[in-house]
């Protein structure tokens, strides 16, 4: 034990006038601040300075600054780091060999690393997507999504508990303006929405369809509610996976056709895509919930904007029947605002926001707007049919970083490398060993 | 959050507070305002770097520095900084310095496929935004395991390119000879191990050059090199977790996650270092095409990307490959304070004529892709005004006052409008109409109010456009 | 908007900035050839009003010659359970918008002051009686503001009629004024809380009280109290001030609780009325900043619109970057421009006997509500330029700051930004504390030669003991 023996303390003449009497004091709960200390270690015989001892005596050193830095913190204060003055050697004793200065290393240092906590007092509601027989509907499966406790895919913090889900898109529009790279996959069943729905699920693996309503447009078809019903109806028969239905943006007609499928289709529990705030909230909620429906609340990327529309929903239909799309932004056409806004948005309800812990959505096709995802570019950038799909992919998988649920998407390779990174982000899987790579050819 | 805490008077405080101006401010205050937001450095402060204020120059330097150092690669023009981070979430403050992209190239390739790449890492170009998105560095690999091998590589590296190089072997005879012929191009060594860290130390100290500490999937063992190296007297040290090929993605994840959650939020000692992502390694797996290959190092390029490689190392080389990733770089790094803005200008849409619409939008790119997209995909003749709001959007500049009455009409004439066009009709935004009859006033053009949003323009334009209004 | 579907023009947000030329008018009704023109709402009991009533006192629209303009009176009485007195002016200020909405109907300015102008297209379709102009307002009321339950409205044209209003106009809006101003926090339960900005700063709240105006001074306590009864779901909404903390820094209980779960618990207190320690956060749409210069212990204020440097060099951009954000920020301060004519401005920092600077435009604009001997004592930038001016300046004219000068300004400033911050820590304590123990591994070292001294220097430090015995070595 190493003892200090020059110690400054506080003492006052109070404290002097006690010890002269008592020999000796003890306090409690001391507390000294000092500008500098000094400690002496005298030396009593034998032996040099060993290099393994002021590599110790600044290694115990460093742990007390340590412990001190990780004290103050937890009190909320900055980490002041201690100077530390590395011990100079002194000349050796006459007779003794030198020894060299630096104080280095000669092994290892052993060092564990600290884990990240992840003790939210919030989580993810759970919202359950289509219905299967015994719960009513007619559907092969049905999914639950959300549940997170920590942020996404923290493994080492908590499970996953729910795997997110990939929807593709179909239209029931055949003049559906589409990139080649897209339209290539599709182009036989352009005219035949129920078709299209079953190529998606049977040969491109689409856990659910997303229904595009584009006909019923004012701008495009006026096509009456009852076209929309009957749309919906061919491709519920079509598929046994569960749907969403995509309105069209027109805030009036979306809701008479919206109004029409829920009193129509019972007991599906089909996901209504979506309700803004300029449609009529009340009237579109209270149908979701009269006929257990589930809804996507969409506002454009703003946090603040996203809990109002979520507060005004609270009131008609429950937390469990809604998810959160705050719109999704190509691969450099905005994909950073994207990302941002759901990362801020998944924190929020994580850290216990009440208005903000919904799973939540993206409309994923959008990545091809973005020019580079679907335009011929000069021969360095070709080929344009593994360029949009990769856009497509890149753009998903941030914001599958950021904590996105469910997704609507185009291209079936896009698809195809979503699900498989959701699997491999689930599984938690620590290679076996190290992977080679500096001595491979490749 | 550092970033967060910090209080532009508790920095002034320990200033000179001479207000000499020698930094380039107005005044010590002005500098300390500088300085907490990061937009100027320590160094600028002549009287600080006195030793007299050796005290206040460290405690600022304590209170101020990044929390992931800044570790320089590289010389001259083409030197990089990697690292100098803050936060954990971008939207906490910012990110800074985007990760580095480096294209590798090994001792045993033949001279064509060499320079090939070495040209594409001189030569890839992408125009976007007003930025020119280029490739940073060149990698230098030993498969053969040959000191001379590796130098000559090494050589013609340094002779085709003058970016900064990565040296990649575990061998400390082979790095040897490779530094030996790089000794003024300060590369990054990788890497020391568990297994060659002594030699490899003293190889960074005896050539002054940035080393990566490589502990792939234990990072206990990657703390104990850092903290090890750290003693030995190396100071600037880059951390290489091991990436694992794409089915390990999960734990690809975890360690970038932890190391940076670590260093950033716990303030965890001797983790404060740059990460090293290295998405090649989907090379090193068997696949049908090469595609595969570059498919898959693509999307483990954008999960280092996302999440904190401060440095990549690819090896695909199509351009397919490689303009996601540095669109998304570029993206993730952007400042999101900040909002993004194009170059104010009068665009051009297909062939107007002397009677095609004119109208009008901000320079918040945001704003203006959207816009400038639903044009183009109708199709139209018209001509579109980009006006400066600060970068604001519609909404916001209006009510900003960023987009005035006064701009628009300073917009109309400095782009000559009048001389394109016989008419003077301008659509403004529907978002923008509060403005509609000032602007007219001012201007004298005939003002309309457009759509609320971009996608009714075409419909917009089909029904109400007529050059002549008045008539 | 189908609401209008039976009116002959249009009504509709795109028309808000329509401007009407003089050539185009078929009638101004007030504008500054007129002597008298007012418009005013009056809250009215249920039953005292006839919903859906228009009269017209004087020529009706149809009767005034084109081109010319008129003298005018609007008044709208508005009945519904949940309205009060205190609600009228906010209910006023929505004619602006209101009448904009009307194609071809034009509003300009407010109160005592409007110019409205109809065009003679909107006329010529059809739009030709004060009844429709009438019927349209009550229309967009009802539906903008669902808590109004009656409408009805008189409109004078008649010139003698008009001027007899007037005054008694005139004392209305100065009544409410006065009230506006007189009132105090301990008057209200209730303050407001608005989230519009977050979306930029998502951990900022204005606290809206009747003596502190919202930062971006558009939104008054009274405002807040409308907005949060017509969206009450909205972005406005009630904050229950809960018991006082402390008067002189302004800070409530129930102000702390709802900022710290709005916050996430990123702002933990606020004070309303000081700069530093726990001050009111800003967003970035503040009207003006203060800012704190160490140099004189001051205060410098500035507002959006001044362009340049401020008398330290930095300017408003500079400035309100430092605490813009959502951030406390000590000693740099967004508000608006009303605060400062209330009479708790910055009152726990020493108010105006603290500010040393502001642009002149902003003097001019709330000297009124400036303690009077305070007045020649603050520089504006016509003043001064630098920081050393500003110092000569405060010390000739006598600024009651100079008197804390006595060593280096700078130094006296240490304690104003410490102390309250660190404060909290301290409270704190761990209740043990164990000092690590050293230990030389065993065999490592054979020992130090004697003579030999090493010293290890600790700077810095702090050491904590649970027990600290010190004895007296009896040898």
């Amino acid at each position: 034990m190493v003892e200090p023996n020059d110690i400054e303390l506080l003492l006052n003449k109070d404290l002097l006038e006690k010890l002269a009497k008592f020999q000796a004091i003890e306090l409690e709960d001391v507390e000294i601040e000092l500008e500098e200390i000094e400690f002496s270690v005298e030396g009593s015989g034998g032996g040099g300075i060993s290099s393994p001892l002021l590599a110790r005596l600044g290694f115990e050193f460093a742990l007390i600054r340590d412990s001190a830095n990780r004290i103050t913190s937890l009190l909320g204060g900055p980490a002041s780091p201690m100077g530390i003055a590395v011990p100079q050697m002194m000349p050796a004793a006459p007779g003794l060999a030198p020894v060299a200065p630096a104080a280095k290393p000669t092994e290892l240092i052993p060092e564990t690393m600290g884990v990240p906590v992840g003790d939210y007092p919030g989580s993810i509601v759970e919202v359950k997507l289509g219905a299967t027989k015994t719960e009513g509907g007619t559907r092969a499966v049905s999914y639950v999504i959300g549940g997170e406790k920590v942020l996404p895919f923290f493994n080492f913090q908590a499970e996953t508990p729910n795997k997110p889900v990939i929807a593709l898109d179909v239209f029931d529009w055949p003049k559906v303006p589409l990139s080649k790279a897209v339209k290539m996959h599709f182009r036989e069943y352009l005219e035949d929405t129920a078709e299209w729905a079953r190529v998606c699920v049977d040969k491109f693996g689409a856990e659910m369809i997303n229904v595009h309503l584009l006909t019923i447009d004012p701008l495009i078809e006026d096509a009456p509610p009852k076209e929309a019903l009957k749309t919906v109806e061919a491709v519920l028969e079509a598929v046994d996976v569960p749907l969403s239905i995509g309105g069209c943006g027109d805030p009036h007609k979306d809701y008479e056709v919206f109004k029409a499928i829920c009193e129509n289709i019972e007991g599906e529990r089909l996901l209504i895509n979506s309700v803004t705030l300029d449609m009529d909230i009340e009237g579109t909620a209270r149908l979701v919930n009269a006929h257990d429906n589930c809804v996507i609340a969409f506002t454009s990327m703003d946090v603040n904007k996203a809990r109002e529309l979520n507060r005004k929903l609270y009131d008609f239909v429950p937390k469990e029947q809604i998810l959160m799309d705050t719109t999704t932004a190509a691969l450099g056409y905005g994909l950073d605002y994207a990302f941002t806004v759901m990362e801020r948005c998944r924190l929020a309800g994580l850290k216990g926001d009440p208005e903000l812990n919904h799973p939540m959505s993206s409309g994923t096709t959008n990545a091809w707007a973005a020019r580079e995802a679907w335009m011929k570019m000069g021969p360095e950038f070709a080929p344009r049919e593994l360029r949009g799909p990769i856009w497509e992919t890149v753009t998903g998988m941030t914001l599958l970083l950021a904590g996105v649920d469910y997704f609507m998407m185009m291209h079936p390779a896009a698809v195809d490398a979503l699900k498989t990174m959701i699997n491999q982000l689930m599984s938690d899987d620590k290679p076996a060993e190290p992977t080679e790579w500096v001595s491979v050819r490749m | 959050m550092p970033a967060k805490e910090l209080s532009p008077i508790e920095i002034y405080q320990k200033l000179p507070r001479t207000n000499c101006g020698e930094c380039g401010e107005a005044n010590c205050m002005a500098f300390a305002a500088k300085l907490v937001n990061r937009e100027a450095l320590l160094e600028g402060c002549k009287p600080l770097l006195d030793p007299e204020n050796k005290e206040a120059y460290d405690e600022l330097w304590a209170l101020l520095k990044p929390a992931v150092k800044a570790v320089e690669v590289g010389v001259g023009e083409t030197a990089l900084t990697l690292g100098g981070e803050y936060v954990f979430h971008r939207h906490e403050f910012t990110y800074f310095h985007q990760p580095a992209i480096a294209v590798d190239v090994s001792d045993e390739m033949s001279d064509e496929e060499f320079e090939l790449r070495v040209n594409v890492l001189n030569d890839f170009s992408y125009e976007y935004i007003g930025m020119q998105l280029t490739l940073d560095m060149l990698s230098v690999r030993s498969t053969s395991g040959d000191p001379d091998t590796f130098a000559a590589a090494v050589k013609k590296a340094s002779e085709l390119t003058n970016k900064s190089l990565i040296l990649c072997t575990l061998s400390p005879d082979v790095m040897r000879m490779g530094l030996e012929v790089a000794t003024e191009r300060r590369p990054l060594i990788y890497a020391a191990t568990k297994d060659n860290w002594k030699e490899m130390a003293e190889l960074a100290l005896q050539y002054d050059c940035p080393i990566v500490a490589s502990s792939p999937q234990d990072l206990d063992m990657l703390k104990t090199l850092t903290h090890t190296l750290e003693a030995y007297g190396v100071e600037d040290i880059v951390m290489d977790p091991g990436t694992a090929p794409n089915d390990h993605m999960a734990a690809n994840l975890n360690n970038l996650v932890k190391l940076r959650w670590q260093s950033v939020n716990e303030e965890e000692e001797h983790l404060g270092y740059p990460i090293l992502g290295l998405p090649l390694v989907a090379w090193a797996v068997e696949e049908e095409d090469t595609i595969i290959n570059e498919w898959n190092e693509a999307v483990l390029s954008a999960l280092c990307i996302d999440r904190f490689a401060d440095a990549i190392i690819v090896h695909g080389i199509s351009g397919w490959a490689l303009l996601p990733q540095i669109i998304l770089r570029n993206n993730i790094y952007t400042d999101p304070r900040k909002p993004v803005s194009v170059e104010p200008e009068l665009v051009v849409f297909g062939e107007p004529d002397e009677l095609a619409p004119v109208m009008l939008t901000t320079n918040f790119a945001l704003t203006y892709y959207t816009v400038a997209s639903d044009i183009e995909s109708a199709k139209l003749n018209c001509y579109l005004i980009v006006v400066d709001s600060e970068g604001m959007s519609v909404e916001s500049a209006v009510a900003g006052r960023k987009m005035t009455a006064d701009t628009v009409a300073e917009a109309l004439a400095n782009f000559k409008v009048g001389d394109k066009v016989k008419h003077r009709h301008l659509v403004i935004p529907g978002r923008s109409a509060r403005l509609s009859g000032e602007i007219q006033e001012l201007s004298g053009w005939t003002v309309s109010v457009g759509p609320l949003d971009s996608s009714g323009i075409a419909k917009y334009l089909d029904e109400k456009w007529t050059p002549f209004p008045e008539d | 908007m189908s609401l209008f579907e039976d009116i002959p023009v249009d009504v509709g947000i795109i028309y808000e900035g329509e401007r009407i030329r003089g050539r185009d008018m078929q009638i101004e009704l007030g504008g500054p050839r007129e002597d008298y023109k007012f418009e005013l709402v009056t809250a009215k009991p249920m039953d005292e009003i006839e919903d859906g009533r228009m009269t017209v006192v004087g020529p009706d629209l149809p009767d005034l010659p084109e081109g010319t303009n008129t003298p005018f009176g609007m008044v709208i009485d508005v009945a519904g359970e949940e309205i009060e007195k205190d609600l009228e002016g906010v209910i006023e200020r929505r004619l602006h918008e209101y009448v904009n909405f009307i194609e071809g109907f034009m509003h300009l300015n407010q109160r005592y002051d409007i110019q409205m102008r109809l065009s003679k297209k909107s006329y010529q379709k059809g739009f030709n009686s004060f009844k429709m102009f009438g019927d349209v307002l009550m229309r967009l009321y009802k539906s903008e503001m669902p808590f109004i339950k009656k409408v009805q409205i008189t409109f004078y044209t008649d010139p003698e009629k008009v001027k007899e209003l007037y005054a008694g106009a005139m004392e209305i809006y100065d009544a409410r004024d006065a009230r506006a101003r007189g009132m105090s926090d301990d008057e209200v339960d209730v303050f407001y809380g608005c989230s519009l900005c977050q979306s930029f700063a998502p951990t900022h709240l204005c606290v809206i009280t009747p003596q502190r105006y919202a930062n971006c001074g558009a939104i008054s306590w009274f405002d807040g109290r409308a907005t949060a009864k017509v969206d009450p779901k909205g972005p406005v909404f009630e904050i229950p001030k809960g018991a006082l903390i402390d008067d002189v820094t302004g800070e409530y209980e129930g102000v702390n609780k709802v900022i710290r779960d709005k916050s996430l618990g990123e702002i933990e207190r606020v004070q309303l009325y000081t700069a530093f320690g726990y001050p009111h956060t800003s967003c970035g749409c503040f009207e003006g900043c203060l800012f704190y210069i160490p140099e004189v212990d001051g205060f410098g204020i500035v507002h959006r619109n001044y362009k340049g440097e401020t008398v330290n060099g930095l300017n408003f951009v500079t400035i309100s970057d430092l605490t813009a954000g959502g951030r406390q920020v000590d000693g740099f301060h967004g508000l608006g421009i009303e605060y400062m004519r209330s009479p708790k401005f910055l009152q726990a920092d020493g108010g105006w006997d603290r500010v040393v600077w502001l642009p002149e435009e902003i003097r001019d604009r709330i000297k009124e509500f400036m303690p009077e001997d305070m007045i020649p004592k603050i520089a504006t930038e016509k003043d001064v330029e630098t920081l050393d001016q500003l110092k000569d300046w405060l010390r000739e004219r006598g600024h009651p700051i100079v008197d804390t000068w006595k060593e280096e300004p700078a130094a006296a400033a240490a304690p104003a930004v410490a102390p309250q911050q660190q404060m909290t820590y301290q409270q704190q304590m761990p209740a043990t504390f164990t000092m690590p123990t050293m230990e030389l591994p065993a065999g490592a070292v054979p020992g130090l030669p004697s003579g030999m001294n090493i010293r290890i220097i600790l700077k810095n430090a702090k050491i904590k003991a649970e027990k600290a015995i010190i004895k007296v070595d009896k040898e």
